[in-house]
């Protein structure tokens, strides 16, 4: 083992932020659902999936702009995430039976985007995909920078909405205690089902992201869930700030183990350090 | 209400698993049509080759009964889903030879799959032509016969071929950077040309290993930019290839000559950045393989086929003509002993070699297997054309830097 | 535990292991045993997660484990196929303890942080396998491993091993759940800490319960590795085992011994149904589909459903059967010996300078007290004044800073709450913590189990019934803590405290909450408790109730004791009037 040069350190890092970001975009939604309405949603990797399919589609077939589908898919995802807790909510649903409805959902996804596009791989060509930044000795490729800008700008955005708006602070409370809330007059329906949608519309940013930066296949979704799972309950369930941080410590440790020793045993340096910081970390992860 | 919904719920499964469990193929009468029985992974995580297998074989039986089947009996192909699951793969097969009855078994691709398949072809003495098996030395039942033929030993014969390619290049490589994930039928590839490289006295800047399923290959990019070497191994497989090729430019790095074991074909010709990448083949829409009529005729129904169904790559390839290759073999066995029994079928096939479209198979050295047919290829201009050895390089291509 | 299950367990596994004697095409063999490798993952999967509710995501790691025991030991080492299989059960259940001993030790992981804990060990083991030995990429090949003939052929002994594995996994299975130490299991998924304080020794239990969920799965695994006869890292330690067995365990009802067993059967049917290969694809999405209705149907899972059904109609049997009864003036006594009230000045509890502190704020500093036996000892003081704090330490839930708790001259101060119970100090909560998934009759059986002398299932619940009806609750018996109203559920605190037989109870606020003419019926309640002989202390606002039964009263400030003796003396001090009635009444 040599010791690595700095510029190759610090890009490590820069691609172990990046790829926090991409962690923390994709599970930004998924731990607002799981926090703030008790679903473990599976059916959000099938959305950023779907939504990445999508944006695919349009920019290939169609040929619009791939940025142009930042605007055009939020809002149809957003009405799918309505549409999705409308029928949850007709039935009562526990934390981890929804995992098991959710699961049903990815799976019937997955068929859809398998039986659309088929299973071979798909790469989204843009010529966003070419352009970088030259800092100094670092490169800063634009759909990694635009992931992290992303991930940063709506983590920061939902920590505000929830913090300075009624409309945050009534969810909170939702989520605090649910009868008391209502109580208080709070519709707990149209709350969830916004909340909902807020959080498909997330996960649909997320795949486009997604589809810029990655090469696509159906069956990628279920290999994403274990990653995205730590640093959503590493960040904490409900927390707009924490997926970021914990998805971009774990990007990071990844990456300088990787830049330091050999790639093949980094996940055992993220993964111990989560379990460490779990075990004695004091108050709340 | 609600309680009556659920009893109404539970009783239409209560009935769904009852058909479930009734639901049984008919058992198959002589005189009838042959019946060949398989498994693919149809869905699941190796899904993303599955169609090919799968159009291969619709092309191949359609064609076989269009000249009037095996032996005058019509072919009928069963196909099953695997779910990219070797457990289910075993199960199936053991389905298809003791309830379904098939009479010949063809069988699924990669290497857990076939190990699974040949288990249960073992103990029934049933012939098992396969498509692509990775690591010959894990073959040991005598009825299996691989048709990706890489010869019993391609973690020596395989980066030979490389090295030798690369030695008659304009400017041989000195130093080398050899990367590789941990995935068992790349890894031993991996190991294997890392000695065949010591031999020749090309010196090791790098050696990297990783998990496979790795998301982020920046840090190792950066690694290979930082030693600076003359050619790069990769030791991939599906996408892997791509991922490192997308990381290393967003560094601005360009390998000088870079070379991918098992690439997914499609996208790494996409990819601008895919430019020059050098891998292997058995087989690549070009002549001298297209001189074969019955190549050349494949690959205009395969391009017209895939097309249709909508496949983003349409081109012929390895795994396109592995499977393609495998019916050659089934035929030409049935042909040639005018038997469909397995010890006879496998015998003859034992003693005799084969034209098919990759080349002559033969498989009468270690563990089944017989020569090592494979080439070296590289994108050219947005196309696999393979450039070595010279005689089964496509006319006037050599290998670019 | 029922004999009729236990045999009825025994004899499916017996016909079932007749089939491969009776000429069965070997594709039941195989199939079938896909099926008992997922009913052992999910029934051992279930005894900790499903019974306790530790929702564990790593079962990836121990099955994983047992399958490299076995595929290293016999595929590497050339061990013998059945000597590794001890070796990959002890392996798998090692290493479940190891993580057990260190992370039940914090109380922070539970719910989704234990989930995750788990997920990450998977990671770490499979990392730590990839790049040792152990595999070292290549993955391990089983093809030569000789296998024992257990059947007539190859394929049927590995048939007759999932079998017996099966029928092993279901009959521990069924034991754990109708055991005592099911039922204590079954009361950390409701409330741990009140679970402990009822004398569960939640610690050793989920240790147990964690060792033999991961033996079996190690087990399932060492048998796995010759059925797939080739082993690797990526496939052994996919996101779809512990994906599955969470699935089927939910699907089929995950409180119930057998529920995971029917939905692993049900999801492998069903996956396995739709393998032909024309609509492969069709096919799964209708495996997605009808996994959603499903669930959305029969939230409590296959299992849960029927067991619903038989709850509702044995509660209406309940009703109906109290309803036909003549009606008594009085409800009977419980069913003790009647003492005489008799103080005997002897102190039954010495509490020498017990402090408790939270980051920084003193709740208890420097309280000596002692509670002598047979007396009602009222325990008053403003909000915040640190009385729950003293149940609290003195019923074993909180750890003392400082000071010494002697019980019948025992200091168990230090010691776990279960401890404190088996002693024979019994509570109950300000706020009703019944066990909410168990009957009325089942909360109470279980503190007679747990507390205290510790009885047998049966025994304790002959017991529950007597102290049910002494609390008035005959008629609810089998209706769940959910569907009483508050003076109901106060009740049952109080014949839950009871059951344990204690000889000191310590009831907190137990009055609150209640109208008038209930308080009058608590009042006379908590006087026959303390009739049979039970010392208690008594922690109340409701001054008419402290002054109604107290013998004595001491008064708490801000965490300190500033007065005790009779009730009417300790009023009259000028300082408890300032600190206390000052503020409350003012």
């Amino acid at each position: 083992m040599t010791l690595p040069s700095l510029s190759l350190l610090s890009q490590s890092i820069l691609s172990g932020v990046f790829i926090g970001g991409m962690y923390s975009l994709i599970g930004l939604g998924l731990g607002l659902s799981w926090g703030l309405l008790r679903q473990i949603n599976l059916a959000h990797f099938g959305f950023v999936f779907l939504s990445a399919y999508l944006s695919y589609h349009m920019a290939t077939v169609w040929g619009l702009d791939p940025l142009l589908t930042l605007v055009l898919l939020p809002p149809l995802f957003f009405a799918i995430g309505v549409a999705m807790q409308w029928l949850l909510s007709r039935f009562l649903i526990s934390p981890f039976n929804s995992l098991l409805v959710t699961f049903g959902f990815t799976v019937m996804i997955e068929s859809l985007i398998q039986y659309v596009w088929t299973a071979d791989f798909r790469r989204l060509q843009s010529g966003y995909g070419e352009e970088k930044f030259v800092l100094g000795p670092l490169y800063i490729p634009v759909p990694e920078l635009l992931t992290l800008v992303l991930a940063v700008l709506f983590a920061f955005a939902i920590w505000a909405a929830m913090r300075f708006t009624d409309l945050g602070k009534a969810m909170r409370a939702m989520a605090e205690d649910g009868p008391i809330a209502a109580a208080f007059g709070i519709n707990q329906r149209a709350l969830s089902l916004i909340l909902s949608g807020t959080c498909v519309a997330l996960a649909s940013i997320a795949g486009i992201c997604f589809a810029l930066t990655f090469t696509l296949t159906p069956t990628q979704i279920f290999s994403w869930v274990g990653v995205v799972f730590a640093v959503v309950m590493l960040g904490g369930l409900g927390s707009a700030l924490g997926p970021l941080v914990a998805g971009v410590i774990v990007g990071v440790s990844e990456a300088v183990a990787m830049a330091v020793f050999a790639p093949s045993w980094a996940p055992l340096v993220s993964f111990s350090l989560l379990i460490l910081m779990l075990l004695f970390r004091p108050g709340k992860v | 209400m609600r309680s009556l919904k659920r009893v109404a719920a539970w009783a239409a499964i209560a009935a769904g698993s009852l058909g479930l469990m009734a639901a049984g193929p008919a058992p198959a009468q002589s005189s009838d049509p042959i019946r060949i029985g398989s498994t693919l992974a149809l869905t699941g995580p190796l899904s993303a080759t599955a169609l090919v297998h799968k159009l291969v074989g619709d092309i191949y039986v359609d064609d076989l009964n269009s000249r009037g089947g095996l032996l005058g009996r019509k072919v009928e192909w069963l196909v099953k889903d695997d779910q990219s699951k070797p457990d289910v793969a075993r199960t199936l097969y053991e389905q298809l030879v003791t309830s379904d009855k098939v009479d010949l078994l063809m069988g699924p691709y990669a290497t857990g799959a076939i190990l699974s398949a040949m288990g249960v072809a073992q103990r029934y003495n049933k012939m098992l032509i396969h498509h692509t098996f990775g690591i010959p030395s894990l073959a040991k039942y005598d009825k299996h016969f691989p048709a990706w033929s890489v010869g019993p030993k391609p973690e020596e014969t395989v980066p030979t071929t490389l090295f030798d390619a690369l030695a008659a290049s304009p400017k041989p490589p000195k130093t080398m950077a050899l990367v590789t994930s941990k995935f068992p039928s790349v890894h031993f590839m991996s190991l294997g040309a890392r000695e065949v490289a010591k031999k020749r006295g090309i010196q090791e800047v790098l050696f990297l290993e990783w998990e496979f399923g790795n998301r982020d290959f920046g840090p190792i990019a950066a690694r290979i930019k930082d030693a600076n070497p003359d050619f790069v191994f990769v030791g991939n497989i599906g996408l892997e290839g791509n991922m490192l090729l997308e990381a290393m430019k967003k560094i601005d790095y360009v390998p000088p000559l870079h070379f991918h074991l098992y690439p997914a074909p499609g996208p790494m010709v996409a990819a601008p950045e895919g430019k020059n990448a050098l891998s292997v083949t058995i087989f690549e829409e070009h002549p001298p393989y297209t001189d074969n009529p019955v190549a050349a005729k494949f690959v205009t129904e395969f391009n017209k086929r895939a097309k249709a169904a909508g496949f983003p790559y349409t081109k012929v390839e390895v795994q396109a003509a592995a499977s393609f290759t495998a019916w050659q073999l089934l035929e030409a066995a049935v042909t040639a002993t005018k038997s469909f029994d397995d010890a006879k079928l496998a015998d003859w096939l034992k003693k005799n070699q084969v034209p098919t479209i990759q080349g002559v198979l033969r498989f009468d050295r270690g563990n089944n297997y017989g020569d090592d047919l494979m080439r070296i290829k590289q994108v050219q201009d947005g196309n696999w054309v393979t450039i070595w050895p010279k005689e089964v390089a496509a006319p006037g291509a050599t290998l670019k830097m | 535990m029922n004999r009729k299950i236990v045999f009825g367990i025994i004899a499916c596994g017996a016909v079932l292991a007749a089939l491969p004697w009776i000429g069965v095409s070997a594709f039941y063999e195989s199939f079938l045993y896909l099926l008992f490798h997922w009913v052992i993952l999910a029934v051992s999967w279930n005894i900790l997660s499903g019974y306790t509710g530790y929702f564990s995501f790593g079962h990836g790691a121990f099955f994983g484990a047992g399958i490299y025991g076995t595929a290293y030991l016999a595929g590497t080492l050339g061990w013998p196929f059945l000597a590794t299989l001890p070796a990959a059960v002890l392996l798998a259940a090692a290493l479940g303890l190891a993580i057990g001993a260190i992370v039940f030790r914090v109380a922070r992981v539970r719910g989704e942080l234990f989930a995750l804990l788990t997920l990450a060990v998977t990671f770490v083991l499979a990392t730590v396998i990839l790049n040792t030995p152990i595999d070292g990429g290549p993955g391990i090949y089983l093809i030569g491993v000789d296998i024992p003939a257990l059947g007539p052929s190859q394929a049927s002994s590995i048939y007759m091993l999932g079998l017996i594995t099966a029928t092993v996994a279901l009959l521990v299975s069924y034991w754990v759940y109708a055991s005592k130490f099911g039922t204590g299991l079954f009361a950390i998924h409701d409330d741990e800490d009140v679970a402990e304080v009822m004398g569960v020794p939640t610690y050793r239990y989920k240790l147990y319960a964690l060792a033999i969920s991961c033996g079996l799965a190690g087990l399932a695994g060492g048998i796995h590795s010759v059925f797939v006869s080739y082993v690797t890292v990526s496939e052994v330690f996919s996101i779809t085992v512990p994906l599955s067995v969470v699935l089927m365990s939910i699907l089929g009802g995950s409180r119930h011994w057998i529920g995971p067993a029917v939905g692993a059967v049900v999801i492998t049917c069903l996956l396995y149904y739709f393998t032909s290969g024309d609509s492969a694809v069709l096919g799964r999405a209708m495996v997605g589909l009808i996994l959603v209705v499903v669930i959305l149907f029969m939230p409590a899972g296959i299992l849960g459903l029927v067991s619903g059904w038989r709850h509702v109609r044995r509660n209406r049997a309940a009703a109906k059967a109290v309803a036909e009864a003549p009606r008594k003036e009085h409800p009977p006594a419980a069913p003790v010996v009647r003492l005489k009230k008799a103080i005997t000045g002897e102190p039954l509890l010495q509490v020498r300078g017990l402090s408790k502190s939270f980051t920084g704020v003193h709740a208890l500093s420097d309280v000596t007290l002692d509670v002598r036996k047979g007396e009602i000892l009222g325990l008053i003081g403003p909000n915040g004044s640190g009385k729950s704090t003293f149940i609290n330490v003195v019923s074993g839930h909180y750890k003392p800073t400082r000071g010494e708790i002697i019980f019948e001259g025992r200091n168990l101060a230090g010691q776990d709450a279960h401890r404190f119970a088996q002693a024979g100090i019994a509570r109950t909560y300000q706020i009703p913590r019944p066990f909410s998934h168990m009957t009325v009759l089942e909360n109470v059986a279980m503190v007679g189990m747990f507390g205290g002398e510790g009885k047998s299932r049966a025994e304790a619940t002959r017991d529950a019934q007597a102290f049910i009806e002494f609390a008035g609750l005959a008629h609810r018996a089998h209706a769940l803590p959910d569907d009483l109203n508050l003076h109901q559920r106060k009740f049952l605190e109080l014949a839950r405290a009871l059951a344990a037989r204690p000889k000191l109870l310590l009831l907190d606020e137990v009055l609150s909450g209640l109208t008038p003419s209930e308080i009058n019926e608590a009042i006379e309640m908590v006087q026959r408790i303390r009739d049979r002989g039970t010392t208690i202390v008594f922690v109340e606002h409701v001054m008419r109730a402290v002054m109604a039964l107290t013998d004595r009263i001491v008064v708490l400030n801000h965490g300190v004791l500033i007065a005790q003796g009779n009730a009417a003396d300790v009023m009259n001090e000028e300082d408890v009037r300032a600190a206390y009635l000052g503020k409350a009444h003012a």
